[in-house]
């Protein structure tokens, strides 16, 4: 494999088409505009994370989180994520492959915190 | 050990105390005592610690307590309350005096000794009482008015009542008292440091002796028998990536198996007592393999040079700008100059060390892993922490900071201990010596700039070319981003139409740069405005009119081809600078020309704020008690974030400002509002907050009242979110260099009047000035704060101050400003709205330093005919020139 250019490893937003719809994600996938989230982009996003199809409980926990952020702009502290969904930490976490903050914030369409401008 | 009664604030104590025990410890550490700071490393530089004993002003790092049989002394908690402050603790906050704060418990105690001995003080006799005290945030200007203030409330000419605004004023252009002025005043403000954590553990850092080298081994095995040791961490301890997830992720939390630069972290040691842990830190033995040192981004360029980091090449960014047809713009150039500038590398020079809390809060799934530190971006530094430590529930709380510039962008101290609470499942602090604070931190970056400009013969600025290599240090972090923003502001105020840059960015193993106070542009400035004064004279037009009749104009493009539609009131600027430039030039006409040259020369500045891309969120809230309450990550290091979203609500909502409150510094009740940088948090922060207040706002007014039961009874919402976005777009072409730039821009031009010592070299600055417009002005205090803070700051960027690793070690080796170097200052403002202001108003603080330095090096080349073209202008550095060029 040939080494990426030092440029290459900079980490800027990435233009995709995804379930069809063109978007930006930043360097970790997480999508760059919450506003443009939909169910369809939540299911590639969940299908690119190992989850074939999104169970009745995933999906509960994905619009907790996602009405948690309409609500507060921010995702909900692990705290609040049991309390509203009524799940343990462990059980949140396996229900995702790549864990709550990689896994269920970025298929809810969460943005990362920014670096600066 | 010897017992010794004194009486500290009017209580009588006798304690027993080791003879070398110090006041300062005996009253931060044992009486808990924490108005009186730790900055200098107990050296007696930096007079945050200072109190009055036996009626004098003292310095109580360097006071042995041994000594002090039957002494009074008085510290600021002795001095007044927020209840019932002294009038010097009144003074400071209407004055202005107060940014960080961290300075100031010190400040009120010399200015008190003074102003018992002497109530008519001159601004030369408070000069010289103030002389041990350091300030970065104010150029000292106002805490000298803050002083004279207390000096005519004491003589009864003035009473604090009448000129305090209340909060039934209005809420914009008033310089309303900033809500935590007061705590810092009186000194029950917690700086990290003063944080009360019974029992909590100490950290001490192993950090690497070499700039680079291969670690070859870790052995703890001489330091676990230091009494007290509780554990040491390698980098293969930590869980998570152990990497800090900036822009490039280059940078370990602790090294792996290389180190990077000088004071690079090898090992985090924590013990009971902090002594204890420097103990065992010495003890560590770390083996490392020496590696040749890249010194230089020439050594790490040349052919055959080691990597910095084996993956990477050294150049790790480049970027390109090619504007309109470079070709034909030398063509039509008639006058040409060009030359190449130089930078250092800078401490920031925040006065508080890097210190840090951290601990576990809470039982099993509830365990939040707590950080408390010096963040000026509390969710990403947040994150960072998550992903490093690969642990999930964390909260981070900033403390109150003393200062920033741009230092705190980047994660230091609060990654050893948050990796050290969640290891060890303790409670820890670490309080760094300046030095070690010095080591663990970003500087600003240093850049060698080739710059060569041209003018047709109208006088109009047709072509520039640029050569720029930055030395990014031993990690990027975010580096690219400032050679970015360097090229978004690369013409400043101008128009030019043709332009062609090359721009490099290369690691080497010095300290890694990052954000500093302008981040990037004022590198640049420096070259174009001395480029741009050598052009205007060599075309023979006035510096000013030059400046004038290349002024950029709404509708015309920056260097990244960025069309500008909002205003441009540039040409204005020039009006206003006018009456100062004329002035300033008859005085020095009229000065004695004799060895000592005066001198003056202009710099002007465009600042971009709003960079594409970038994104603010906000809350408000009204309460039961029908208080309003502003949550906002808006990290507030000393610039009065809290006053301005206080005064925008006040604004908004039409409501007295006791009416409203902030909640700004933790991750437990903020959304992400991106950094407390590049002057954005008016902008875009204060703008989301704008946008959730009018949301208040019309719920308010559909509701036909402005309490929670008007509110509630209407079924309207109590809280209300807010966003603020900009030019939702790419980075800039990476081969052409263009695309969208900021949103909107300041404005500014200063001029430097200087006096130069032909047989020394030394340069004084008689006066510096500023025209600016940054839009309405929301707290003139803050305002003229930041603006006078910048010239401070950018004199000693151009004369003085140099980081070097590894000596450069405490306040006085890095140059830091004093009273003694301070000037007379004057601002003169004018107020354009901003089509994308929030509420027409942008920020200033990065902008007041911009063009400080070439001013400074423009008026030392009209005093005694030779250009500095390296910085700082040192006396050295002047006398060489001066005798280079036979005029010594």
């Amino acid at each position: 494999m040939s080494e990426l250019s030092a440029n290459e490893r900079l980490r800027e937003r990435v233009f995709r088409t995804i379930a069809g719809q063109e978007v930006y994600c930043d360097w970790e996938g997480f999508l760059w505009d919450p506003d443009e989230w939909n169910e369809e982009l939540a299911v590639a996003f969940a299908a690119e994370s190992g989850i074939a199809e999104l169970s009745e409980e995933q999906w509960q926990v994905i619009h907790f989180v996602r009405d948690y952020y309409e609500n507060n702009l921010r995702a909900p502290l692990n705290k609040e994520l049991r309390k509203g969904t009524g799940l343990s930490l462990l059980t949140l976490d396996a229900m995702f492959p790549e864990g709550l903050r990689l896994g269920a914030r970025k298929v809810a369409g969460l943005p990362n915190p920014k670096v600066c401008t | 050990m010897k017992k010794i009664k004194l009486t500290i604030n009017d209580r009588e104590k006798e304690v027993i105390v080791d003879d070398n025990m110090v006041l300062l410890d005996l009253l931060r550490d044992d009486l808990k005592l924490t108005g009186a700071k730790q900055s200098c490393d107990r050296k007696g530089q930096c007079g945050a610690c200072t109190v009055i004993v036996n009626k004098k002003a003292t310095l109580s790092c360097l006071t042995k307590v041994s000594r002090l049989e039957g002494a009074k002394i008085i510290t600021v908690e002795g001095l007044g309350t927020s209840e019932n402050p002294h009038l010097l603790q009144k003074a400071f906050c209407l004055a202005g005096a107060i940014q960080c704060g961290f300075c100031t418990p010190g400040m009120i105690m010399a200015a008190k000794a003074l102003l018992d001995e002497n109530l008519n003080p001159t601004d030369e006799e408070i000069k010289y009482a103030l002389r041990h005290n350091l300030c970065r945030c104010t150029g000292y200007k106002k805490i000298i008015e803050a002083v004279q203030l207390a000096a005519s409330f004491m003589r009864g000419e003035i009473n604090p009542d009448d000129i305090t605004p209340k909060p039934t004023d209005p809420p914009r252009g008033v310089s309303h008292i900033r809500p935590s002025a007061m705590a810092k005043a009186c000194g029950t403000a917690n700086f990290t440091a003063d944080i009360d954590m019974p029992g909590a553990a100490e950290i001490a850092m192993v950090l690497s002796p070499y700039s680079h080298a291969e670690i070859k081994g870790i052995d703890f095995s001489e330091a676990e028998k230091v009494h007290g040791w509780i554990g040491g961490m390698t980098a293969k301890d930590i869980k998570g990536t152990n990497r800090i997830k900036m822009a490039v992720e280059d940078r370990p939390l602790l090294c792996e198996d290389k180190v990077h630069c000088l004071g690079a972290p090898v090992a985090i040691i924590v013990a009971e007592t902090r002594e204890q842990a420097l103990d065992a830190a010495a003890k560590v033995k770390v083996e490392y393999s020496i590696l040749p040192t890249l010194s230089s981004p020439e050594e790490a360029m040349a052919e055959g040079a080691p990597r910095v980091h084996p993956d990477i090449p050294n150049i790790c960014f480049e970027q390109p700008l090619i504007k309109g047809d470079i070709a034909r713009g030398w063509k039509e150039a008639t006058t040409v100059v060009e030359d190449r500038f130089v930078t250092q590398i800078v401490h920031q020079a925040p006065l508080e060390p890097e210190n840090s809390v951290a601990f576990m809060e809470g039982e099993g799934e509830d365990a939040e892993l707590v950080v408390i530190g010096r963040s000026i971006n509390i969710h990403l530094h947040k994150a960072n922490i998550q992903d490093a430590l690969g642990f999930d529930s964390v909260r981070y709380e900033e403390a109150y900071s003393g200062g920033n510039f741009g230092q705190k962008l980047e994660i230091t101290s609060e990654g050893f201990t948050a990796a050290a609470a969640l290891h060890f499942n303790r409670a820890v602090r670490y309080t760094p010596s300046l030095y070690e604070s010095m080591l663990i931190s970003s500087k600003r970056h240093a850049y060698d700039m080739k710059f060569k400009l041209g003018a047709n013969a109208d006088g109009k600025i047709v072509a520039l070319d640029m050569d720029l290599v930055a030395d990014n240090g031993a990690y990027n972090s975010a580096g690219h981003k400032f050679i970015l923003r360097a090229l978004h502001m690369l013409t400043s105020a101008y128009y030019v139409p043709n332009i062609h840059v090359e721009s490099k960015l290369v690691y080497t193993n010095n300290p890694y740069g990052s954000a500093a106070r302008g981040a990037g542009p004022p590198q640049v400035h420096f070259a174009l405005e001395s480029a741009v004064e050598m052009l205007a004279k060599k075309c023979g037009i006035d510096p000013l009119e030059f400046r004038r009749i290349n002024s950029l104009k709404t509708g015309q493009t920056k260097a990244t081809g960025h069309v500008v539609v909002d205003v441009w009131p540039f040409p204005e600027q020039c009006k206003d600078m006018k009456p100062l430039w004329d002035r300033a030039k008859k005085e020095r006409d009229a000065a004695e020309n004799a060895a000592v040259k005066r001198g003056v020369g202009l710099g002007a500045a465009a600042f971009g704020i709003g960079f594409p891309g970038d994104q603010a969120s906000s809350a408000v809230e009204i309460g039961e008690d029908d208080i309003i309450t502003v949550y906002a990550a808006a990290a507030d290091p000393g610039e009065g974030t809290d006053s301005m979203m206080i005064q925008l609500a006040g604004e908004v909502l039409g409501l007295p400002l006791d009416r409203i409150r902030v909640q700004l510094r933790s991750t437990g009740n903020t959304s992400p509002a991106g950094p407390a940088s590049g002057s954005r948090v008016t902008l875009m922060i204060g703008g989301a907050t704008v946008d959730a207040l009018q949301k208040l706002r019309k719920a308010m007014d559909e509701a036909g009242g402005k309490t929670f039961k008007a509110l509630t009874d209407a079924g309207k919402q109590t809280r209300c979110i807010g966003k603020r976005n900009t030019v939702d777009s790419a980075p800039l072409d990476p081969k052409t260099g263009q695309g969208p730039s900021p949103e909107t821009d300041v404005l500014s031009i200063q001029l430097a009047e200087v006096e130069v010592d032909t047989t020394t070299g030394e340069v004084k600055i008689v006066k510096m000035s500023s025209t600016v417009d940054s839009g309405p002005i929301i707290n003139p205090n803050n305002f003229t704060g930041q603006m006078e803070g910048g010239m401070d700051m950018g004199v000693g960027y151009a004369l003085r101050e140099i980081y070097v690793a590894g000596e450069t070690k405490d306040w006085r080796t890095f140059k830091f400003p004093t009273f003694k170097t301070s000037f007379d200052s004057e601002v003169v403002t004018r107020e354009t709205p901003r089509k994308e202001g929030t509420l027409g108003s942008t920020g200033v603080g990065e902008m007041a330093m911009l063009s400080t330095a070439p001013a400074v090096i423009n008026a030392i080349e009209d005093a005694c005919g030779v250009r500095i073209t390296e910085l700082p202008a040192t006396p050295e550095r002047v006398l060489a020139a001066l005798k280079a060029a036979g005029k010594a």
